[in-house]
């Protein structure tokens, strides 16, 4: 075997002089890799916000497409500083994390049962697959005889629009709990509640953090129809309102405040991300 | 605003009446026109000038756009979408005209004392705790469905003439009519006001109970305007004229027969107004809330220009509009004809 | 302890995968069990201890287990079954947490076995700063942790290279040698198998069946790869196995 490999080399050796001859092979394994390049996303807003700015004010978009970027800024300063934006702010925020916290931990709780027991399983994940679906704001006036007016029917309505896609990512992330490491666990005696704390749970905790991105930024959407309920402060109440008067500079300064509430929930998950999950590479 | 100039150009209703009666038509060829509608009573003469062919006899042809509300409609008529409808004057309308995009150019639906109107209501809860009257108002909530809808004006207004302060009102914006309905019914609000027909029913089967009536409190309230685009305003007379003047003979048509109840068509239109709205209904019971819920179209499309006015001063006064608005930035008076 | 296997049969839907097994395993034993792949080999290791339900058949045992023992039947598992989200002292920790043990006690034993396994240097590290090899010695830790009567150990080295493989079965048979257990050692690999098992049970290809079971005499710790006398052996192994395994390797994998 060996000799025969040997015998070859010269054959292709006598196609060229010498190393430096023949063609170089061409590098074709680029791409499909993304990195990272921290100035782009900050550039890109600067040009965006650079280019509106330009076609509002030579009038190439009319006032009835876009507000100028720098009203809606102004509103957004006076706004703050006439401790308005903090008086709607404190409520919304309130909202958020109580209708939040209800929706994402019932749904964890329920996602962790249905991850858990066959019966739940069988009797559950028909239920909430009939319930992701549907629509919350369709749901308004229900929620206004159910819960009242006051913030119970905005709790409910946060609680509902998170708790479904909690479950569901709960779940899931239960489900692809290495199974190997569960049998471990029984090989050992361990009780049942040990493996569903000390295996299971930590298991799923990437699966359920990712889910509650999403679950979370669902809950910032539904604020806004949250808000909808006999709300007089309130950043989605802020938002109705402008739009109501077609005062497209309140419109998206609201909005605004609603994207960095976004930003700022993204990032602290990616901190609490950091801090339980750092076992991870 | 009686010093305004009574200008007519083909506005009146004699006019286009000639035009049609001499078997003229307006225009050589029939001008394509998008109105926009809500499936409601007060819309009435725009389906009555397409089923009696007024709109055809004053050169238009007619296409409806069905809105579920006043307020993106107002949006599609600002940015020409729409040619012409008819909607409340809200902070969003007078938002738009203060852009220069849209321009109120006659009047629809008003309060004229004697005739079926608006009507307020208390929620049973609230009315068996002493709110039976408007001047009881002060500190109940009062249903609206957006901050700077005629909703939030008349609740205001009412306060007012009633002797309380409206800053003692709580306004609850609830997006929309049904949403009210609901909080009234279950009652997470106190108050509300509405058309008389929606009112009729609340009040019939006991889920609500009347305190008043608007017309008693905002005499003369111009509550719908004829709006269109700025442009078409300014370079569209001839088509925008002639749209005023066959809403206007619709009117006449519905203010006869339902209203005034001196033409004895009322069977008739009532079938026209069917084909639009209450289409679930039995024609026997959309009839009967056709008729119950009839309320005064300005004659010729008269705006009232003092309701107008009061209205722009009110939602200037509760911070709902920015700068300053002037009547004539909102309305178009060379069609107007003051009522 | 010594463990008993009656006439152990199984099925998964219709296709018959272990007939009629019947084994004894003496304490202070290894038995290796090889086949061909899919002979049914890690699942008899399962149903030894525990974790599958054999249709037919009984699985004993007799005798006491050690004094100290907390789980007598201890899994040793292929591809490690370590938490990744602690830290190989913790992992370790993990087997004891819930038997009623001091703190001190705790600590003692994770400190004893770490060190066997030469790990006493990597308590805080996490399983993902280790070599594969490392790895399946905290996993080994964790079994001695418990102080097992029988290790049952599925494959231990097949997730890993050649040279880790050498020198964990070094450890092994130090460690066996210092303190004999009892084990059942699941592999597919004959040279594991003749250095480490006193005696080899050869199984059929589907249904797994007990061809031969073969006993060597040398000593463990006075094996060494590549001797004359082992080479015997594990080219006899081989001729048992070569048709086996060319058959299953043919077989569909469903059928």
């Amino acid at each position: 075997m060996l000799e025969r490999v040997t015998a070859t080399a010269p054959v292709r050796a006598a196609q060229g002089t010498g190393p430096e001859q023949g063609r170089e092979v061409p590098f074709r394994g680029g791409g499909f890799r993304p990195g990272q390049r921290r100035w782009v996303a900050p550039v890109l807003f600067v040009v965006l916000i650079a280019l509106v700015e330009a076609g509002t004010r030579s009038g190439v978009i009319s006032n009835l497409t876009l507000p100028r970027p720098s009203d809606v800024f102004a509103t957004l300063v006076d706004l703050a500083r006439s401790g308005l934006l903090w008086k709607h702010l404190a409520p919304s925020l309130g909202r958020l994390v109580v209708g939040a916290s209800i929706g994402a931990g019932l749904g964890i709780l329920v996602g962790v049962m249905i991850g858990l027991f066959t019966l739940v399983r069988a009797g559950l994940v028909p239920l909430v697959a009939a319930l992701f679906p549907i629509p919350k704001i369709a749901l308004l006036p229900l929620f206004v005889i159910w819960f009242g007016i006051d913030e119970a029917s905005k709790y409910a309505l946060i609680a509902f629009g998170t708790f479904t896609p909690t479950v569901v990512a709960t779940y899931g992330a239960v489900d692809g709990v290495d199974r190997t490491l569960i049998r471990m666990g029984q090989s050992f005696g361990l009780t049942w509640l040990s493996i569903v704390r000390k295996i299971v749970l930590p298991g799923a905790l990437p699966g359920i953090l990712s889910g509650l991105r999403v679950s979370l930024a669902i809950a910032i959407i539904l604020l806004v129809a949250a808000e909808m309920l006999g709300a007089e402060y309130g950043i989605g109440a802020y938002i109705l309102e402008a739009g109501a008067l077609y005062d497209l500079e309140r419109l998206f300064a609201g909005v605004t405040v609603l994207s960095v509430l976004g930003l700022v929930v993204s990032f602290l998950i990616g901190r609490v991300e950091r801090l339980l999950l750092a076992w991870r590479a | 605003m009686t010093t305004l100039s009574r200008r007519r150009l083909l506005g009146g209703i004699g006019v286009a009446a000639g035009a049609a009666g001499l078997g003229l038509p307006a225009f050589a060829a029939a001008s394509k026109v998008n109105v926009g509608a809500l499936r409601l009573v007060s819309h009435a003469p725009s389906f009555i000038a397409l089923e009696r062919g007024y709109f055809e006899e004053a050169g238009l042809d007619v296409e409806f756009s069905f809105f579920q509300a006043a307020q993106p409609m107002a949006v599609a008529i600002a940015s020409g979408d729409v040619g012409y409808g008819a909607t409340a004057i809200t902070g969003g309308l007078i938002s738009l005209a203060q852009k220069g995009v849209a321009k109120v150019i006659g009047g629809a639906l008003r309060e004229e004392k004697g005739i079926p109107g608006q009507v307020i209501l208390a929620s049973n809860a609230a009315y068996d705790a002493g709110l039976t009257e408007p001047a009881a108002l002060g500190g109940h909530s009062f249903g609206v469905t957006t901050a700077g809808s005629s909703f939030h004006y008349m609740g205001s207004r009412v306060a007012s003439a009633a002797g309380v302060d409206p800053a003692e009102l709580q306004f609850r914006p609830l997006q929309k009519v049904g949403a009210v309905i609901g909080a009234l019914k279950s009652g997470q609000v106190d108050a509300w006001s509405i058309v008389p027909n929606i009112a009729g029913s609340l009040v019939n089967s006991g889920a609500a109970k009347q305190i008043g009536l608007i017309a008693d409190y905002i005499p003369d309230y111009q509550v719908t305007t004829l709006m269109c685009s700025a442009t078409n305003a300014a370079e569209e007379r001839e088509k925008t004229a002639a749209f005023i003047a066959a809403f206007a003979r619709g009117a006449a048509d519905f203010n006869a027969a339902l209203v005034d109840r001196t033409a004895d068509d009322a069977d008739e239109l009532a079938a026209i107004i069917h084909k639009y709205v209450y289409e679930d209904d039995t024609p026997e019971v959309a009839a009967k809330k056709i008729a119950a819920g009839a309320m005064r179209l300005s004659p010729g499309c008269a705006l009232d220009l003092a309701s107008v006015e009061d209205q722009l001063g009110w939602f200037t006064s509760e911070g709902l509009i920015r700068g300053e608005v002037s009547t004539e930035m909102l309305v178009d008076t060379s069609y107007v004809d003051a009522a | 302890m010594d463990l008993s296997l009656l006439d152990i049969g199984h099925s998964y839907g219709q296709t018959r995968v272990l007939e009629g097994i019947s084994l004894e395993i003496p304490a202070g034993q290894v038995l290796c069990i090889v086949g061909p792949s899919g002979c049914g080999k890690s699942t008899l290791l399962r149903m030894i201890g525990g974790l599958e339900r054999p249709a037919q058949g009984r699985v004993m045992t007799r005798g006491a287990a050690p004094e100290g023992c907390l789980n007598p039947l201890t899994f040793v598992f292929q591809d490690f079954a370590l938490l990744p989200w602690r830290t190989v002292a913790g992992n370790v920790s993990l087997a004891l947490e819930d038997h009623r043990l001091a703190r001190a006690r705790r600590e003692a034993v994770i400190a004893d076995v770490l060190s066997r396994t030469r790990l006493s240097d990597f308590a805080d590290a996490l399983p993902r700063q280790l070599s594969g090899g490392m790895r399946q010695r905290v996993a080994i830790a964790r079994a001695l942790a418990v102080n097992p009567a029988v290790m049952l150990l599925d494959e231990p080295l097949s997730a890993l290279d050649a040279q880790t493989r050498e020198l964990l079965m070094e450890d092994l048979v130090g460690l066996w040698s210092r303190a004999p257990f009892t084990a059942v050692y699941v592999t597919h690999n004959l040279a594991e198998a003749v250095r480490l098992g006193h005696r080899i049970a050869v199984l059929s290809r589907r249904p797994g069946r007990i061809r031969e079971i073969v006993e060597i005499d040398t000593p463990l710790a006075e094996r060494r790869t590549g001797e004359a006398g082992l080479e015997r052996v594990q080219a006899h192994l081989w001729e048992l196995m070569r048709e086996e395994a060319r058959a299953a390797d043919a077989e569909l994998i469903d059928a």
